[in-house]
């Protein structure tokens, strides 16, 4: 009896042991892998750090803004480099959990002592991330956290750290609502459905959205928040296709639940005239490869960037791309650009600071000076949102062409299929 | 015998010593952050075991106290506009948060055993993640921030490692004396047969219950930590199901039920885990590689590492 | 309104059977083996990935691929019985078996990462999105394939559990199993069939899964908590129990739907605590629990 109820036996004693010693030895060794080079010097390779969701929820997002960063340091090392220095990216995993992000970012800054860091994917990753970088002084240049809590998170509003090249979220749809107003009233949608995924990212513009088109008189059929963390969205879809709805603005974050959605209302007969969703058809070829082209036909959706962008750097982007990675230019996701234009911002940055000083950095991007990017211009805000950034609308048309539709006479502004064709397959 | 005890102390000492010495021989914060992250799962892994190993009821519920202890410190701090390092003189409230949430949840859940038990709590952990996405009080599925601390990014980890370590101090301490205790004698009464310890005059119910609630209260005290630290909690964050299953397989694989097997699977799950995933050339790989690391654990230490480790010494002898 | 109740009724029934489908494996192993099988929902990830690569790239139809997959899984599931299972014993064993179930699916989801990558997909066939019309209603093809193959899945395992000399050594193993083998029941080998078994069925959930959903490698962690349930509610081991619990519950939660859908998986878990409480052993538990 008393052996098997000892509290601490010898074996556990010496197994506890072992295993901080190697707990410690494994954390060590982590460690030893780094250079001593610390931030701010002047010669030898660039190293920039970052974290990705290369597997877990996010992993379809996070593979995408891999190959975006790598992109861009290959390009920048295949014309010399930024200022003559090469470009060392160093990119860990975070399997989508914060945990993980946080040592991530931890062991990039205080054991590789990487120049400068570069932000993960999605919000919810980003909150923790931001705070190791705000402790020790780095600039956090990303283009995926978009979410209010990331630019309102105290590390934040301390120390101004965080820097999002990408389109503010709110505004997004505006140019779709204009184009909704500028249309005659007898060819405007009468009804709406508003189905959200539960998500800090995917409700705001969609609620904007729905009070100005309330203003214009068209009327809401459905308006409901389901929730995201379910595999099957069969029932609220079912539901907006019984609503008859004549436009439909879906909520969403990603592939899957815009595909789910699509499938059901082609399974009711379903079409509504109009269709845009937030997020997912922007995917590229991780879209159409999960809801087929011709069924794509016609789904818009709000981005700062399409491939097909009028700007020097993005096509010669759009085409290395296409050159690495197979595919065709409409398979780009929007991710890459994102991510190519943290790069780019990085760049910029280094060149008119003279090195990796982070603070000269930090405060040369509060500077209020115009950066262009691969996504078109980019200015900072006081808590690091890109003011400039202007929203386009895009869509999918002729069975697998991705074209920027609004606003209507823009550069680059191909018409509108003002009616969405019916589902075909 | 006293040569025996004296080794087991002087054992004791040893290890102590090296944990409070650690974030100085590796004064690295990154590494120091392992340590953080090791001490949070040694606290939540014993706390785990101190009503699961114990009453062989197995909880896949504890992300709910986990969570609860986050967003009491969060809301708490938020409403009643605390910052800096006061913060941390919530923390008792954050466990009485947690222990208060157990009773409920125990006197619905602890009516049922094994599986259907099992499932009950995954039932539970889940109402509780949707009223974190659904209520406005939470922040919704926004989540909440945690008020910024001051502190250097220097001492900034050694600091929470060592908050974190009284955390698992305290848990360690908690098992060895419910261990000692006749009120552990009938918890493990309870887990080898329950209808016979009741028989025998065990007031099952309560002394689960008070397992439970203890269990709750450590577990959410060491959520609270973790908020702290990472300075942020979000529903699926807070209220994470992968939480539950790795404080359950940490128990597992260290032995369910001793005192140092939690302790031991969670010093080597945690730090290897995360290590794992900063290896550039393993990028998306670590998956293959931790599960290939279990299958080998489970071959040749198929009743965990204390309970085999155990039988293996025995025989030597 | 009455119209919207009438079709989040029919949405419940036929999703419903899409989720018998991935339950009726876990069942069998949960409630045969007594091992919680974590990796179910990435065995029916595997499941939708084996369909996705015989109909792209040999063109084969979903179903008729089903001939392949199943004996496939079969396979797949006696090899890690073989290997890793059928080694533990006694008390750590239920604990134990968590852990290398856990590693499977680590391990499958980390190799699927590898060959697909991590764009989402579907399964397509024209009856992925074509629909059966009645009494105004659209009943999708896909729903009406799988809830028949559900049907059909769940009705051959019920003749090989009660209908078969392999049945009896399954359910005698499962009353008790010290007294299976004392009968000379060969208990190790009726273990490794049966989790080949739930493992195979699992691969038909995986592609009536895939055809109604993208999905990835990791989107079978979703599934697991919610099969977990189903399984519990329908009583252990109960393959129709499983079948009638998927379609309660997801009829319960596709009705909450209309009014609150952000509430209706809480209504669900809600509604199986409550039902747990009055009966412990589910719709069709065994008057008997296991032997510990």
């Amino acid at each position: 009896m008393r052996p098997h109820f000892a509290c601490f036996s010898r074996t556990a004693l010496a197994s506890v042991a072992v295993a901080i010693a190697s707990a410690g030895a494994l954390a060590a060794c982590g460690g030893s892998g780094g250079s001593a080079s610390g931030g701010g010097s002047s010669s030898g390779p660039i190293t920039i750090g970052a974290s990705l969701s290369l597997t877990g929820d996010f992993s379809a997002d996070g593979q995408a803004f891999d190959r975006g960063y790598k992109l861009w340091a290959s390009d920048v090392d295949a014309h010399g480099g930024i200022d003559g220095r090469q470009v060392k990216l160093t990119v860990l995993n975070d399997a989508s959990n914060p945990n993980q992000a946080v040592t991530n970012y931890q062991t990039l800054i205080s054991t590789d002592h990487v120049d400068l860091t570069f932000g993960p994917f999605s919000s919810l990753i980003t909150t923790p991330a931001e705070a190791v970088a705000a402790r020790a002084g780095y600039a956090f240049i990303e283009g995926a956290g978009g979410a209010p809590t990331v630019f309102d998170a105290p590390p934040n509003q301390a120390d101004h750290n965080v820097f999002d090249v990408s389109l503010p979220i709110a505004d997004e749809m505006v140019p779709f609502v204009n184009w909704i107003k500028s249309l005659p009233p007898a060819r405007r949608p009468k009804t709406a459905a508003y189905p959200m995924a539960q998500d800090p990212f995917a409700d705001p513009p969609v609620q904007h959205a729905q009070e100005e088109l309330r203003k214009l008189g068209v009327k809401t059929v459905y308006s409901k928040v389901f929730p995201e963390e379910v595999a099957d969205y069969k029932a609220p879809a079912d539901q907006v296709a019984a609503s008859g709805a004549q436009l439909v603005v879906l909520g969403s974050t990603d592939v899957p639940t815009v595909g789910a959605f699509m499938q059901a209302f082609e399974q009711q007969h379903y079409t509504p005239k109009m269709f845009i969703a937030a997020a997912g058809p922007d995917q590229g070829q991780s879209f159409t490869s999960a809801v087929g082209a011709a069924n794509a036909n016609g789904v818009m959706v709000p981005n700062g960037w399409y491939p097909g962008y009028p700007n020097a750097a993005s096509k010669k982007m759009v085409s290395q791309y296409v050159a690495k990675y197979g595919g065709g230019a409409s398979g780009v996701n929007a991710d890459v650009a994102e991510a190519y234009a943290v790069g780019q911002v990085a760049a910029q940055a280094i060149t008119a600071t003279g090195g990796t000083d982070n603070a000269k950095i930090i405060s040369y991007l509060h500077g209020g000076h115009p950066i262009s990017t691969v996504q078109g211009p980019v200015r900072f805000d006081d808590l690091g949102e890109n003011g400039s950034a202007a929203s386009f609308i895009f869509q999918w048309q002729k069975n697998g062409s991705y074209d920027q539709v609004l606003p209507p006479g823009a550069p680059g502004s191909v018409p509108i299929l003002a009616a969405k064709p019916a589902w075909s397959s | 015998m006293i040569g025996e005890r004296g080794a087991k102390a002087g054992g004791l000492v040893l290890l102590v010593a090296a944990a409070v010495a650690f974030p100085l021989a590796f004064p690295d914060p990154a590494v120091t952050n392992y340590g953080v992250f090791a001490m949070i799962f040694v606290t939540a892994a014993s706390a785990w075991n101190v009503f699961s190993g114990y009453s062989g009821y197995i909880s896949l519920g504890h992300a709910v106290f986990f969570g609860s202890g986050a967003y009491a410190m969060g809301i708490a701090a938020r409403d009643w506009n605390i910052t800096g390092a006061a913060v941390f003189e919530l923390l008792p409230l954050c466990a009485a948060v947690g222990a208060a949430i157990a009773v409920p949840f125990g006197l619905i859940a602890l009516r049922v055993r094994r599986h259907t038990f099992i499932v009950i709590t995954i039932a539970i952990f889940f109402i509780f993640q949707l009223m974190a996405f659904n209520f406005s009080f939470t922040g919704g599925s926004a989540g909440l921030s945690s008020p910024f601390l001051t502190w250097q990014e220097s001492v900034y980890d050694t600091r929470f490692y060592y908050i974190a370590l009284a955390c698992a101090a305290g848990a360690v301490a908690l098992s060895w004396l419910v261990r000692r205790s006749s009120f552990g004698l009938r918890l493990r009464a309870i887990r080898d047969d329950e209808d016979r310890a009741s028989g025998l005059g065990v007031r099952a119910m309560r002394v689960k219950l008070s397992a439970f609630a203890a269990s709750a209260g450590l577990t959410a005290t060491i959520g609270a930590v973790w908020f702290y630290y990472v300075n942020q909690v979000q529903p699926q964050t807070g209220f994470d199901p992968l939480f539950d299953l790795t404080v359950v397989l940490m128990t597992f694989l260290g032995g369910y039920g001793t005192i140092a097997g939690p302790v031991l699977g969670a010093l080597l799950v945690e730090p290897g885990t995360l290590w794992l995933n900063t290896q550039p050339q393993l990028a998306g790989a670590s998956e293959i590689v931790l599960g290939v690391v279990f299958l080998v654990v489970v071959l040749f230490v198929p009743r965990g590492i204390i309970p085999t480790g155990g039988e293996w010494i025995r025989r030597l002898r | 309104m009455v119209r919207e109740i009438y079709q989040a009724v029919a949405d419940g029934i036929l999703v419903g059977g899409v989720y018998a489908l991935m339950a009726v494996g876990l069942t069998l192993i949960f409630g045969v083996l007594d091992i919680i099988n974590i990796a179910q929902g990435v065995l029916v990830v595997l499941g939708g990935y084996l369909s996705y690569s015989l109909s792209t790239r040999a063109h084969i139809d979903l179903f008729a691929g089903l001939l392949i997959t199943i004996p496939a899984m079969f396979a797949l599931g006696v090899v890690v019985h073989w290997a890793f299972i059928r080694r533990l014993r006694g008390a750590e064993r239920t604990s134990m078996t968590l852990l290398v179930t856990y590693a499977v699916a680590l391990i499958v989801e980390g190799v699927l990462y590898k060959i697909y990558g991590a764009n989402n997909v579907q399964l397509s066939a024209p009856y992925t999105t074509a629909s059966l019309h009645v009494a105004g209603f659209y009943l999708p093809w896909i729903y009406v394939y799988g809830f028949l193959l559900a049907v059909a899945l769940v009705a051959a395992v019920y003749l090989l559990l009660y209908r078969s000399r392999f049945g009896r050594s399954v359910r005698a193993t499962m009353a008790n199993e010290t007294a299976a083998r004392l009968v000379g029941i060969d208990t190790g080998r009726v273990g490794a069939l049966t989790f080949g078994i739930g493992v195979a069925v699992t691969a038909a959930g995986g592609m009536v899964f895939g055809a109604t959903n993208a999905f990835n490698a990791n989107s079978g962690y979703d599934l697991i908590s919610r099969l977990l349930a189903i399984v519990i509610l329908g009583g252990l081991g109960s393959i129709a129990g499983a079948l009638a619990a998927s379609v309660f519950m997801i009829t319960l939660e596709s009705v909450v739907t209309i009014w609150y859908p952000t509430w209706a998986i809480a209504v669900f878990y809600a509604a199986l605590v409550g039902v747990l409480v009055i009966r412990p052993r589910g719709f069709f538990g065994r008057k008997e629990v296991r032997a510990q």
